[in-house]
This record gives C-alpha cells, structure tokens and sequence, in this order.
C-alpha cells in the first residue's frame, strides 16, 4: 500500500478510489464470531474493504461488522443492500455509504463529500462532521449527523430524514424534493433554494432564505416528528424552530409528463 | 409508446405483471404486516416518505423500484389511508412481485439479495452478470 519515498515522504501506491484494481479479491480477513464480524482496515484498499462487506454480508450471513481503521478511505461501505449493523471506528473519506438500501451504520468520526448520496433506506449516525453534499440525492432513511454539515446538504433530496446537530453550510436544501432537514445550529445563506417540496427545520439563525424557500406553518404533525427523532437519537433539541417550506411559485410541473412526476417520488 | 404495458405513457404495477395481485383487493391480507419489523431503525423509516397517492383517478401508492404505482381496489378506511398504502407496497415487495426487482435477476451487476432488504435469507443474484449480447451485433472475434 503505502511506500516511503527517497524524499522521506509517505505516498500511496494504489488508486483510493479503486479503479485500479479490477481483479481485487476478497482479503477474507476479518475475525468472525456468532454472526458479528470484526476486520483492520488499516492494510486493505477501498475495493478490498467494500469486498469484504459484501462478503460477510452477503456470502457469510454476518449482520454486524465492525471496521477498525477506515483511514478516511473514500467510496467505502457503498451499494450495501441487506438489513444489517455496521460500524466505523474511525472516519470516512468521500462519496461513502452511497446508494445503500437497509443498513444501520454508525460512524465514529468524520466524513468528507457526498456521504450516503442516493441512499434508500437504513440508518446512518455520524458522531463529528460531515463535509458538502452531505444526503445528495438521498430517497429515504435517517441520516444523522452530529456535527456540522457543509454546504449543498440534501441537495436534489427526494425523502428521507436529515438531522444535523450543528451547523449547515450554504444552499442547503437546494432542489430539494422532498422529505425533512433539520438543523439545530445556524443555515448558510440561500437555504431552501429552489426546493420543489419537503420540510427544513432550523433552530438557530437563517443566513438567508433562497429561491422560493419561505416560512411555513407549524402542525402537530412537525411536533410529532421532531419529538421521536429526537428521542431516537438521544440528541438535544433546541427551545425551538423555524420551519421552511416550498413557496411554489416555481412549480411548473407538466401535466403531460407523467415520468417526470415520478421522478421526485 | 402508444400501446401495451406503455399505453397512454403510464406504466402500473398491474399492466407491467399483466394481472392484478390479491392484496390490491382484499384489505383482509394486510392484516399481518409488521411495517416496523420490516424497516430499520426504530420507526418506519423510508416509509415515512410514502403516502396514499392517486393514479388515473384509483387510490394508489408507488413504488420506486419500478417507476410504478399500485392500485389500490378497495375501500380504505378513513384515517388509514398511508397506512394501507405502505402495506401494500410492502406486500408487493416483500412477494418479489416489484417489476424493478424481477429484473434484478437479469440484470444485477453485483452480488445483492433478490428480494432487497426487507426478507431474510433472500437468494443472492448478480454474481455472475454478463453484458447482453443483441443478434447479429457480436463483436468480432479478436476483440
């Protein structure tokens, strides 16, 4: 993996984002005991740990696995389609977790662009920050950050629940199509903008509303909502929030195109 | 575009299988699904997103892995609507009789469960995808 050089200076040897190793196989490396599983990350490329995921998941019926030393590698933990725990002691670099439809996932540290991009379904908690385009695309699930999250979170959202214990950066919620984001620290400037339909809550302050993005009216179902994602994941809720909706003024959807409407369910 | 499962632009659960399933007209077969035993997480996570919607004027509810929306043939009581919605999605899914996962077994590229997430044990397919081939355009031999 990593070699030292004549400089001195440590530099990687392989292709973080694993293209470069169409022929990987399964390192079958992890330790394995009474359906949980445990493996080191810290020698494995990111083809070699997704394969052995998939492995333990799909081949061997393992349901909980932990990951030792995840490296911030990038596209880690991607295309998991079972029902099952996984954890990561450690952080996450770009891209992961992305298109997973099932998995309960709980990850130690940080995570850097795109984490859970077109996620289905599951439950993912990030217990520090998360970079930009956190939720991209996402269609349904929790995704829990505790941190902070940078700026485009949940941008093109199409469901799903985003919970940010701190801060949002700028255009979050951009093209937001539906489901829920909450924030309990502050929003960047042009939040909402250009979102079509969903829900984002704030409890701190509004940089700026963008596009289209304006207040909207607070039911017992929002009370409803906030109280059980709050008491699910433990989090502290602030005295209050502001609620954001689409203001539909941009909302131009053709009656002839059927599939378009389709796309945003 | 202008007949068959395509008519009128429109594609549901019915047309695409070419018949209609027990559990768009008997309320009675919903009776033990377990919508927070079937999802992750402590509530009824994606779920949460689906609601009781209509298609060509008939209560329906869609469902993404096929781009199709069920129809729903009975009375649905009052206050239940997402409810049955999501059990009936579930009970569409939880069959095998999603179009979108019927295809998986031909055209899965990884190794996945056949039935997704929601049943144990679901046989695994896409560990041996192949591109397909149309007659007459092979490639050549040598390449």
């Amino acid at each position: 993996m990593d070699q030292v050089g004549s400089s001195g200076s440590r530099r990687i040897t392989y292709d973080a984002r694993g293209l470069a190793e169409p022929h990987a196989e399964v390192p079958k490396v992890s330790e394995i005991d009474a359906g949980r599983a445990v493996f080191d990350a810290a020698k494995l490329t990111t083809r070699q740990i997704n394969l052995e995921l998939r492995w333990l998941i799909y081949e061997q019926g393992v349901r909980d696995v932990t990951v030792l030393n995840p490296g911030a590698k990038h596209s880690i933990g991607v295309g998991i389609l079972q029902r099952c725990k996984i954890r990561f002691a450690g952080s996450l670099g770009y891209f992961g977790l992305g298109v997973i439809d099932g998995p309960e996932v709980i990850i130690e540290g940080r995570v850097g662009w795109s984490v859970c991009e077109n996620m289905m379904s599951g439950v993912v908690v990030i217990e520090k920050n998360a970079g930009s385009l956190t939720g991209a695309a996402i269609r349904g699930g929790d995704l829990v950050i505790k941190g902070s999250v940078g700026a485009r979170t949940g941008v093109d959202q199409k469901g799903a629940t985003i919970l940010v214990g701190g801060d949002a950066g700028a255009v979050t919620g951009f093209m937001m199509q539906r489901g829920r984001i909450v924030i309990c620290g502050n929003a960047g400037p042009s939040l909402g903008d250009s979102m079509y339909d969903g829900t984002i809550y704030v409890g701190g302050r509004v940089a700026s509303l963008g596009i289209d993005c304006i207040e909207g009216e607070w039911t017992d179902a929002d009370t409803e909502f906030i109280d059980r994602k709050f008491r699910i994941y433990g989090m502290d809720k602030p005295s209050s929030f502001q609620k954001f909706v689409c203001g539909k003024q941009l909302y131009n959807y053709d009656n002839l195109e059927p599939a378009e409407r389709k796309l945003v369910l | 575009m202008s007949e068959g499962r395509f008519h009128g632009g429109k594609i549901d659960a019915e047309e695409l299988a070419g018949h209609r399933f027990p559990y768009q007209e008997d309320i009675a077969l919903l009776d033990g699904i377990d919508l927070l035993a079937l999802t992750p997480g402590e509530d009824i996570n994606w779920l949460e997103d689906i609601h009781l919607l209509q298609e060509d004027g008939v209560p329906a509810v869609f469902d993404r892995y096929s781009n199709a929306f069920i129809k729903i043939h009975f009375a649905i009581p009052s206050g239940r609507e997402d409810e049955v919605a999501r059990k009936v999605l579930m009970a569409h899914l939880t069959a095998g009789n999603s179009y979108g996962i019927q295809l998986k077994r031909k055209h899965a590229k990884f190794a996945q469960p056949m039935l997704g997430p929601w049943v144990e044990g679901s046989e695994s397919v896409g560990e041996d995808w192949k591109p397909a081939t149309m007659e007459g355009w092979e490639r050549p031999s040598g390449h």
